[in-house]
């Protein structure tokens, strides 16, 4: 079953000089027990889809879709509020710097027991806050912190970046979502530490099948740890399928690009040769060229380009382009 | 025969001329800012344009209410004070008094609070921290105590005030300056002009100062608001300028006694006061929110 | 934390002994006899200045008299007032705890209208809201104290007559002093009429407290709105919306102990301006305290009671200053360490 089923969710940016929409189109499925990867580099809107999709972009932003089901309900007839309840319910969010999104002032135990929804809890009121210290103590655990008395006195600048970010997971597991949506978890680690994280999240999708959609840039640990992955350019969808068609078979030039540019993917490499890149850059959000965002770095780009492009499907590999590689497999 | 631009060009701005394009976006910052001027106009050329002389009384006219009501007299706009002066032109004099020596003490404490600032910025060690320790003593002393004891040492009038209010002044610019000075040392860019060879007074000049300025520019129209309170404040307490100067502050105390039968007196030095302290901190305001605004996009 | 107070311990000794060096010098600086401007005594006998030069130690080397005259504080001898001829000391022991109340209740007052309004304007920022208190806010600040004492006592006390303009207690009740601040005296006394003169007292400060209160408002407003949206903008706040609290929690819980912590210290620095504006309402006011005292110590150039009264004055200051030093780092965990 599809758990989220979004069609078409487009972010804009209204500001005095114009509207800038810096996501463009975007279609997302999860089905239950699902690993997606997010890919895409920095700036392609991975983040502020992320966030609108738990509904914590502030105000500037206008939120449209065509399609926003969540459990096969459809959200975007709700109001902000009941759309908010019922994603808060099921969908966690792990954020970049564990270390910066902890309260500073307050001990970690303090912030583990605020998120323990008052539902798991029942009796009276010394009952109920002995239950949740009880709580915290087995959230701990499951993240695999076993020195829970110094965790629970410690503040967060006491500890490590990858500490705090078992304890951002405990946090999410708390309220025992469907969903959990990591914003680049592990880019402000070291590989070891990285590698932990990344078991730690493997195991629990594995024990309790919580789907987890992992927003990253580094294409090596996504095409590891995940079954689906979907490739964003620029706020827009680029393409979507499975890890092994998109590893072994990109259609689209710029996943191909992206694949090609990381050198454990190309063994053949001759000595001294260049790395293969696109030339140019990601482009400002004040200058987006209109149509396929890729055009004007894109080596297979044709005048029919500056039109946006239909999405394709092929057996569930989805892509949205006009000269997609799909006749060179 | 010319040529046509065909091309659109990108122009970037510098920082100055964004922070002043959007200074003069808001509203309420650009009419801050032309009742500055106009206080800086009236302050300069009070002298040429005062109806009347405002130190000279005419024994004829005392206590005149001003022009709008049934017993005033055009000439007199804004009426008499108890001596039969121009109230109108003594607010004019006293706007180059309370408000042209607020802008003089501010430049005089900007000038020294800066160069002592950057100065112990610089150093380090015991002598830093005796220095800082000095600093924080004078900051926690009250700014009329301080004025109370210069004026005690050198006696009442208007100049000697000044002084007293520059002392107030100059350790909160040595604060602020050497903050941000030191703030700014440990950021990468200095780092980086200090490994090509610059000295510490190289560095301050081309890479710092232009970084700090903003800051410093904050602080003068914050210590120029306070200046013109103080200024007007030590006036009231007859410690600051002697009669026959209309200080705007000496004015209202003159004007007290006699507060039920000629209330204007009171009033219009009161506002005078006001209006001139509210410019000073719109333009401050708009000032800081461009800055902000700049900072965001 | 013992680290931290130690740290605090020294800074104020040192602290105490610059203001005494500055107090001392002063006795340089004003004009006439040196000796005469420390002990006080202008008619003193030649056998008098002769033991005074022997207590301060005029005629030793600068230091000499220096440590004479620490000594002498010590001893509580402040010298005389030149005008009245009564020891400083009891003098300011009268008069330095209705300042104290004074300030304080401002400084209350101007907390606890200053810092919620800055929150409310920080929380809904961009709307009609913010802009209302930023522009009262503006207004707030440029209006002089000495003009809004007079307007206030027109208005409120002539005008209206819901409050009176002078003293700190009408003169029918007779208050017996025992620490010399009002409220505890009225509360130690043995009168009948214990609870009218509370209420007469409260009466009488709440004009010159709110007046003093306005302008340290305004800055608490400021201060308080751009704290409390750098604390807003932090990924700790994100993270926590997506916790599953409450806006309304996330607010008490943690954006207010977080805002709080970065504006303290700023309100121990403003405390200095708050005694400045204390000391012009308590001359408007006529107030038994320790500013109407100096002011009135400089129009008769009593040049001794300026000296112990800067002495004593700013102590007080910089004591509130070291307190809020503390606070600070009782809320902030980060500071402890230090």
């Amino acid at each position: 079953m599809n758990l989220l089923d979004i069609r078409n969710l487009s972010i804009e940016l209204k500001s005095k000089n114009g509207s800038i929409l810096a996501v463009d189109r975007v279609s997302l499925t999860i089905k239950e027990g699902e690993v997606r990867g997010l890919v895409g580099e920095s700036g392609s809107g991975k983040s502020i889809l992320a966030q609108a999709i738990t509904g914590i972009l502030d105000d500037r932003w206008e939120v449209h879709a065509d399609r926003f089901h969540w459990k096969n309900q459809d959200l975007l007839g709700l109001t902000p509020q009941e759309r908010k309840d019922i994603i808060a319910k099921d969908i966690a969010m792990i954020f970049q710097e564990p270390m910066a999104c902890l309260d500073p002032t307050t001990t970690v135990g303090e912030q583990l027991e605020e998120a323990v929804p008052n539902s798991q809890l029942s009796g009276y009121f010394w009952q109920k806050s002995k239950q949740r210290k009880l709580a915290v103590i087995s959230l701990l655990h499951k993240v695999g912190i076993k020195n829970h008395e110094k965790c629970y006195r410690s503040f967060p600048h006491q500890l490590t970046e990858a500490f705090c970010q078992r304890v951002m997971i405990a946090i999410a597991l708390a309220r025992q979502p469907l969903l959990l949506i990591a914003d680049e978890p592990t880019a402000a680690m070291e590989s070891t530490n990285q590698g932990q994280i990344f078991r730690l999240l493997a195991s629990l999708n594995q024990l309790k099948n919580m789907s987890i959609l992992l927003i990253s840039h580094d294409l090596e640990n996504v095409t590891h740890w995940t079954n689906t992955i979907t490739v964003m350019y620029s706020g827009q969808f680029v393409e979507a399928g499975t890890t092994e068609q998109i590893f072994n078979r990109p259609f689209h030039p710029y996943t191909k690009a992206l694949l090609d540019s990381s050198p454990n993917a190309n063994i053949e490499l001759p000595a001294k040769s260049r790395l293969t890149t696109l030339p140019g850059s990601i482009p400002l959000l004040q200058h987006l060229p209109i149509g396929c965002r890729l055009g004007p770095r894109c080596p297979r780009a044709q005048q029919i380009c500056v039109q946006a492009p239909k999405t394709t499907n092929h057996h569930g590999h989805q892509v949205n382009c006009h000269y997609s590689l799909k006749e060179n497999y | 025969m010319a040529r046509d631009k065909i091309y659109s060009e990108e122009e970037f701005p510098s920082p100055l001329q964004q922070l002043w394009h959007s200074f003069t976006q808001t509203n309420i910052a650009m009419i801050g800012f032309y009742g500055y001027l106009f206080l800086i106009a009236m302050a300069i050329f009070s002298p040429l344009i005062s109806p009347h002389i405002s130190i000279e009384s005419n024994l004829d006219m005392l206590l005149l209410p001003p022009a709008w009501d049934s017993q005033g007299d055009v000439s007199y706009l804004l009426g008499t004070d108890s001596l039969g002066r121009d109230m109108l032109s003594r607010l004019m004099h006293g706007t180059s008094l309370t408000f042209g020596l607020s802008f003089l003490v501010v430049i005089i404490s900007l000038g020294v609070g800066v160069l002592f600032g950057s100065v112990s910025a610089l150093t380090q060690g015991v002598k830093s921290s005796i220095f800082n320790h000095f600093l924080d003593v004078i900051l926690s002393i009250p700014t009329l105590l301080l004025a109370i004891i210069i004026v005690a040492i050198l006696g009442p009038g208007l100049y000697n005030t000044l002084w007293a209010i520059v002392m107030t002044l100059i350790p909160q610019f040595i604060h602020v300056t050497h903050n941000a000075v030191r703030e700014e040392f440990s950021k990468d860019y200095v780092l980086a002009s200090r490994l090509d060879g610059a000295s510490s007074l190289r560095i301050l000049k081309y890479s710092v100062f232009p970084n700090i300025v903003e800051k410093i520019i904050n602080q003068a129209t914050l210590a120029q608001s306070a200046a013109i309170l103080d200024i007007a404040a030590l006036g009231f307490l007859r410690l600051g300028a002697q009669s026959p100067l209309p200080e705007w502050g000496a004015m209202l105390f003159n004007g007290l006694d006699l507060f039920y039968i000629a209330p204007w007196t009171v009033y219009l030095p009161g506002l005078a006061i006001l209006f001139a302290v509210l410019t000073t901190n719109l333009v401050g305001e708009g000032l800081r929110h461009a800055v902000k605004m700049r900072k965001e996009t | 934390m013992l680290m931290f107070t130690l740290r605090r311990l020294s800074l104020f000794f040192f602290t105490m002994v610059l203001l005494s060096i500055l107090s001392f010098s002063l006795s340089y600086f004003f004009p006439g006899d040196i000796l005469i401007n420390l002990s006080g005594e202008v008619n003193a006998s030649p056998e008098r200045l002769a033991i005074l030069a022997d207590q301060y130690k005029t005629n030793g080397s600068i230091l000499n008299q220096y440590i004479h005259y620490i000594i002498q504080i010590f001893n509580g001898n402040l010298g005389l007032s030149l005008s009245s001829k009564l020891p400083n000391s009891s003098e300011i022991a009268n008069l330095l705890p209705a300042t104290i109340e004074l300030s304080l209740s401002a400084l209350i007052i101007a907390m606890f209208i200053g810092i919620p309004l800055g929150f409310i304007a920080a929380i809904f920022h961009r709307r009609q809201i913010d802009n209302f208190i930023l522009s009262f806010a503006i207004i707030g600040y440029s209006i002089p104290v000495f003009w809004l004492g007079l307007f206030v006592i027109l208005i409120f006390s002539i005008q209206l007559g819901w409050f009176p303009s002078a003293g700190n207690i009408s003169l029918l009740f007779e208050i017996k002093q025992l620490t010399g601040f009002m409220f505890l005296d009225i509360l130690f006394s043995s009168s009948p009429y214990k609870w009218q003169a509370f209420t007469n007292a409260l009466t009488h400060i709440i004009l010159p407290a709110s007046v003093i209160a306005l302008a340290p408002a305004t800055v608490f407003i400021r201060l308080a709105r751009s704290a409390m949206m750098e604390v807003l903008d932090t990924s700790y706040i994100q993270a926590a919306k997506t916790k599953g609290l409450t806006f309304s929690q996330i607010i008490y819980r943690h954006a207010i102990r977080n805002a709080l912590i970065k504006m303290v210290r700023h309100i121990g620095l403003q405390f200095a301006n708050l005694v400045t504006f204390a000391m012009i309402t308590e001359v408007i006011f006529s107030w038994p305290g320790l500013g109407r005292w100096l002011i009135v110590s400089i129009y008769q150039r009593d040049y001794t009671a300026i000296q112990s009264g800067l002495l004593v004055l700013s102590s007080f200051i910089f004591i509130v200053h070291i307190i809020t030093d503390f606070i600070y780092a009782a809320l902030n965990p980060l500071a402890r360490d230090n």
